[in-house]
């Protein structure tokens, strides 16, 4: 049985954990969270989010209600993060009743990907590729390096099954990705390394976490901010660390 | 001829950008749009003399700006635009200098590199958060909630 408060509490809290995961700002998620429990009437409303926790809590009458969830990550989807932005501002402009939004986020939350696994390595691949032509290289580099772009992306989805380690999953594809562009390099000795290796390694180039960070930080959440700077910074050391590796050989 | 392929490859590689973080279908083009935008402004500043770091933190700026508004025109977080944006900036090639560097042992080049890198690197970021701030006066910095006595607007 699910009274009409509890029902305002898992609509919050699921619409959190879906934008958490998917990779929205903290101050994304609090913001939403706080929107749709306003909207469905309850005083004295506080979020408080970090990459790793959700809080929330209202007022409603008199009873005070809190919920705290820990939140793991996902990959990165930011179709989710937009339909979830979507349904909230609908459910707060009173276009959708509160059991339709709740509705409308269980579909979200089992949506797959938008682009199939082979789309998204055929995305990595041509972002190399492509990267490798613009810093210098020449057609010829392209070839081998979108291929080298989509074992990348194809073994960073294997390694993170395997192990559950994030910097050096990273690390590794990174050494996958380079000892390839290494060995087409001494087959082929007329393409030139230095941009392919480059290339090679743009597609873990953590994008997401730097935009994130900056925005975060700017709204005030410092702590947010910080962590995910952090988890930037150290994700470029571990891809400096493989460049590194590579070039040693 | 190379200024269209860079523009060709720019794009490209925006989009598929976009593809891995799987961005709506919809804001693909505008995402790739902006970040081809952005890496004409990289390369066109230097030509008139602007140091790397002064293009880099002109087209940051821009795609900050840019991405703020595409996300007022088609209400989508602006996410969606600027993570993809800031590709054809990264400053790839310093990077990977500096770790030739100490891979070869010259660690004073190695350190000047590095420095380059941070500038390239900082130089995005503050364009980012100066787009935002510049944004900011007219939109305000993000609708913080306020309890209560702010619900009425």
């Amino acid at each position: 049985m699910m009274t009409a408060n509890n029902h305002v509490m898992e609509t919050c809290i699921l619409a959190g954990r879906i934008m958490l995961k998917s990779g929205a700002e903290t101050y994304r998620v609090e913001d939403t969270m706080a929107h749709i429990a306003q909207a469905a009437g309850m005083d004295d409303v506080y979020s408080s989010v970090t990459p790793s926790t959700i809080i929330l809590s209202y007022c409603d009458g008199d009873q005070d209600h809190t919920r705290m969830i820990r939140v793991f990550r996902g990959s990165v989807d930011l179709n989710k993060v937009t339909l979830v932005n979507q349904v909230s501002r609908h459910y707060v402009s009173g276009q959708l009743t509160l059991e339709q939004a709740h509705q409308h986020l269980l579909e979200i939350e089992q949506k797959k990907p938008q682009y199939p696994a082979w789309m998204q390595s055929l995305a990595s691949g041509f972002a190399s590729g492509s990267f490798t032509v613009l810093l210098g290289g020449t057609i010829w580099d392209m070839i081998p390096t979108m291929i080298a772009g989509m074992l990348v992306n194809k073994s960073i989805v294997y390694i993170e099954q395997v192990m559950r380690v994030k910097f050096f999953t990273e690390f590794l594809a990174g050494c996958v990705g380079g000892f390839f562009v290494l060995l087409m390099y001494h087959l082929f000795p007329d393409l030139h390394l230095n941009y392919m290796l480059i290339g090679t390694m743009l597609p873990l180039f953590p994008g997401m976490a730097v935009t994130n960070s900056l925005r975060d930080i700017l709204a005030g959440d410092l702590v947010a901010g910080m962590s995910r700077g952090v988890e930037a910074v150290l994700t470029a050391l571990s891809i400096a660390v493989a460049t590194a590796l590579v070039l040693s050989l | 001829m190379y200024v269209l392929l860079g523009l060709v490859l720019s794009f490209g590689s925006a989009v598929a950008y976009g593809m891995l973080f799987n961005v709506p279908v919809r804001t693909l083009l505008a995402g790739g749009t902006v970040g081809m935008l952005a890496w004409l402004i990289f390369k066109s500043l230097p030509v008139f003399g602007a140091q790397i770091g002064l293009a880099t933190f002109a087209a940051a700026t821009f795609i900050s700006l840019a991405s703020q508004w595409l996300s007022v025109k088609l209400r989508v977080p602006s996410t969606n635009f600027s993570t993809a944006g800031i590709i054809p900036l990264v400053p790839g090639s310093t990077a990977y200098k500096t770790m030739l560097s100490f891979v070869n042992g010259d660690y004073l080049q190695g350190i000047t590199l590095a420095v380059e890198t941070c500038v390239a690197a900082g130089a995005i970021a503050a364009g980012l958060t100066l787009g935002l701030s510049l944004f900011s006066i007219w939109k305000g910095i993000v609708a913080r909630y306020a309890p209560k006595s702010a619900k009425a607007n």
